[in-house]
C-alpha cells in the first residue's frame, strides 16, 4: 500500500472506531451504582452460612453430628453440642465459622444429614479484624426457649402415648397369656402348638 | 535471600547492555510475573521470567485432604478458567474411582464450561487490547463477561471460584431462565462479534501492532509443549476436546479454528473464532438438553478410587489441562500433579522474545493469555 494510501486506511479506521464510541455514548448505561443500589442477588448466592429456622419447629435442627466439620476443607467450623434434658439426640450449643478462612465451596451444606445449613445473603459485610466469626446459634436464641418447650411437651407426649401403647400391649398380652393358660389347663396337648405361635 | 539470583547477571556484560526488571508490579504485567531483560537499547537481548510470586502450593495441599476437600482448590488454580479445571478434577476422579454421571449433568457440564471459556476469551480480548493501547474495547467486552458471570452466578452462587462440580454430577441443576438467558447472551455475541471486528480487527495500530510479531515456530510450541489457542495458530489442529473427548464433546458439532501465522494476528483471530465455536456447542447442548438427574442420589463424600496412577486431561481456556493422579487407594491423594498450559507458554517465552522490542513484550505476552497463579499453582 502507497504512503498516502495507508495513511487513509488508518484514518477510515480510526473513524470506524470514533462511530461505535459515539453510537454508543447514547445507549443506555450499563454500570451498577454500587453501593447506592442494592444488588440483586441471585438465590443461590454463597456468602456465609448460617442454620436454617425450620417452620415447623421453630428453630434450627443442628444435631452436632460434626460431618460439616469433618468435610469444610478450611477446618473453619467450630460446634459444641450435647444432650439435653428431656430431649432425645443431642444438640448444638455453640456454632461458630470463622468466615476469613471460609472458601465458600459448600461441602458442609450438601453433607449435612438434617439439611440445616444453607446460603445467607450476607454480601456487604466487612471487619477491622483478622477473625471474622460468625455466631450461627444467636438468631436462634430468642426461640430456643420456646423450641426446648415445645420439643419437651412433645416428645414427652410421644412418650406417654408409647408407655401407654406399651402398657396396653403388655395388657393384652397378660390376658392372653392368662386365658391360654386357662384354656391349657383344660387341654394341655395343645400347648405345643400355642407356646410356638406365641414366639 | 533471593531464591533466584538472575542467572543473566552472572553472564557476560558488555557496555551498551543493561538489564531491566519488567514486573512483578507493572501495570501491564499479568499478575504477579517478573521479566528480567538484558537490553541493548530496546532489543531485548535475553528475557528470564522468573515465577513464583503466586505460589499455593496447591500440589502440596491435595497430599493432605481428602479427594472431595480438594474441590475448592480447583477453581482456584487458574481463576479465569475455574469452571473447566473444577470440572475437569471431578471428571479425573470419577474416572478413576468409576461413578457414572448422568448424561444431563454431562450436558450442563459442557454448557458452563464453554460460558466460562468465552468469559475467559472476553477478558483476554479486553486486556490484551489494554495492553496495546485501546481502551475502548475492554469496556465493550467487559460488559459481555458482565453477562455470562451473571448467568453463571445464578446457578452456582459464585462469580469465579464456582465450586460447582461434585462428584457424579454438579451441585445443582439449571432451569428455563438459565436456558433463556443463555440463549439471549448467545444472540446477543453474535451481534457483537462484527462490532468487534470493526472496532478492532481492521484498525490500523492494532495491525501494525501484532501482524508479524511475537512469531512462536513450530519447533519452540514442539520443545515447549505449548497448547492451546497459541498451538493452533501456529496451524496445529489439537484440541482435547476433540483429540480425546470427554463428558459427551463427541456429540457435539464443531470446528477447532486455525492459522498458520503463529504471531499475535493469528493468536488474536483463533481467539475470536474459538468464541462463535464455543456458542455453537452451547446452542447444541442446549438444544438437545436431556432430561433427569443431575447429581447422584446420595452425596458422595468418601471415596477410596483403586491404587494406581492416572491421568486425565481437559482444555482449558489456555490449552491442554493434565492432572497426573496417584492413589495408594486411600481417601488422600497420595499425589496430584498438575499439568497447566500456562506454564508452557511463558517458558517459551525467553526464546521467542529474544530479538524483539520491549514494546513488542507487551502485546506478545497479552497475546498468548497466561494466568500466573495457574503457572506458580
Ligand atoms: S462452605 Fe466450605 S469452607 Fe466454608 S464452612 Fe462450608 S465446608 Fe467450610
Ligand atoms: S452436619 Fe448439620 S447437623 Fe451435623 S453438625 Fe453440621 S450443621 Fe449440625
Amino acid at each position: 500500500m502507497s504512503y498516502l494510501g495507508s495513511i487513509f486506511s488508518g484514518f477510515k479506521t480510526l473513524l470506524t472506531g470514533l462511530g461505535i464510541t459515539g453510537k454508543e455514548i447514547g445507549g443506555k448505561s450499563v454500570t451498577e451504582l454500587y453501593p447506592h443500589v442494592e444488588p440483586e442477588l441471585p438465590e443461590a448466592f454463597r456468602s456465609v452460612i448460617q442454620l436454617v429456622r425450620f417452620e415447623e419447629s421453630g428453630s434450627h435442627d443442628c444435631v452436632a453430628c460434626m460431618q460439616c466439620v469433618k468435610i469444610c476443607p478450611s477446618t473453619c467450623i467450630t460446634i459444641e453440642g450435647g444432650k439435653i434434658e428431656g430431649i432425645k439426640g443431642k444438640r448444638a450449643s455453640e456454632f461458630e465459622i470463622d468466615f476469613a478462612l471460609c472458601s465458600l465451596c459448600g461441602l458442609c451444606i450438601d453433607t449435612c444429614p438434617t439439611d440445616t445449613l444453607e446460603w445467607a445473603n450476607i454480601y456487604d459485610d466487612a471487619g477491622q479484624e483478622r477473625e471474622w466469626v460468625y455466631d450461627l446459634l444467636k438468631p436462634h436464641e430468642a426461640f430456643e426457649e420456646q423450641y426446648l418447650t415445645t420439643r419437651r411437651a412433645i416428645e414427652a407426649k410421644e412418650a406417654a402415648e408409647k408407655a401407654a401403647k406399651k402398657a396396653a400391649v403388655a395388657k393384652a398380652k397378660a390376658e392372653k397369656a392368662a386365658s391360654e393358660a386357662a384354656s391349657q389347663e383344660a387341654s394341655p396337648e395343645k400347648s405345643d402348638t400355642t407356646s410356638e405361635a406365641d414366639s | 535471600m533471593n531464591p533466584h539470583p538472575a542467572p543473566a547477571l552472572e553472564r557476560a556484560h558488555d557496555d551498551e547492555t543493561y538489564y531491566l526488571n519488567m514486573g512483578p508490579q507493572h501495570p501491564s504485567m499479568h499478575g504477579v510475573l517478573r521479566l528480567l531483560l538484558r537490553l541493548r537499547g530496546e532489543l531485548i537481548l535475553e528475557c528470564d521470567p522468573v515465577i513464583g510470586y503466586a505460589h499455593r502450593a496447591h500440589e502440596k495441599m491435595a497430599e493432605n485432604r481428602s479427594w472431595i476437600q480438594f474441590l475448592p482448590n480447583t477453581s482456584r488454580i487458574d481463576y479465569l478458567s475455574g469452571m473447566i479445571y473444577n470440572l475437569g478434577y471431578c471428571q479425573a476422579v470419577e474416572k478413576m474411582a468409576s461413578i457414572e454421571v448422568p448424561v444431563r449433568a454431562q450436558a450442563i457440564r459442557v454448557i458452563v464450561s464453554e460460558l466460562n471459556r468465552i468469559q475467559s476469551h472476553l477478558l483476554w480480548f479486553g486486556t490484551f487490547l489494554l495492553d496495546i493501547g485501546g481502551i475502548t474495547p475492554f469496556l465493550y467486552c467487559f460488559d459481555d463477561r458482565e453477562k455470562i458471570l451473571s448467568i453463571l452466578e445464578r446457578v452456582t452462587g459464585s462469580r469465579l471460584t464456582y465450586s460447582y462440580g461434585r462428584f457424579g454430577g454438579v451441585s445443582q441443576d439449571i432451569d428455563d431462565v438459565f436456558i433463556e438467558q443463555t440463549r439471549s447472551f448467545l444472540t446477543r455475541m453474535r451481534k457483537q462479534a462484527p462490532m468487534y471486528h470493526q472496532l478492532v480487527h481492521e484498525n490500523v495500530i492494532f495491525r501494525k501492532r501484532c501482524e508479524g510479531v511475537g512469531v512462536i515456530s513450530r519447533e519452540v510450541a514442539h520443545d515447549y509443549g505449548i497448547t492451546g489457542p497459541t498451538l493452533r495458530a501456529i496451524g496445529v489442529d489439537y484440541d482435547v476436546r476433540r483429540a480425546e473427548p470427554y463428558s459427551g464433546y463427541e456429540q457435539y458439532d464443531f470446528e477447532i479454528p486455525t492459522r498458520t501465522g503463529g504471531d499475535c494476528l493469528a493468536r488474536f483471530e483463533v481467539r475470536i473464532e474459538e468464541m462463535e465455536q464455543s456458542c455453537r456447542i452451547i446452542e447444541q447442548a442446549l438444544d438437545a438438553l436431556p432430561d433427569g438427574p443431575v447429581k447422584p442420589a446420595k452425596f458422595i463424600k468418601k471415596l477410596k478410587p483403586p491404587a494406581g496412577e492416572f491421568y486425565f486431561a481437559v482444555e482449558s481456556a489456555r490449552g491442554h489441562f493434565g492432572m497426573h493422579m496417584v492413589s495408594d487407594g486411600g481417601d488422600v491423594p497420595s499425589k496430584i500433579k498438575l499439568r497447566t498450559p500456562s506454564f508452557s507458554l511463558l517458558s517459551s517465552m525467553s526464546e521467542v522474545l529474544e530479538g524483539t522490542m520491549v514494546a513488542d513484550t507487551i502485546a506478545i505476552l497479552g497475546s498468548v493469555d497466561v494466568v500466573l497463579p495457574e503457572i506458580d499453582r
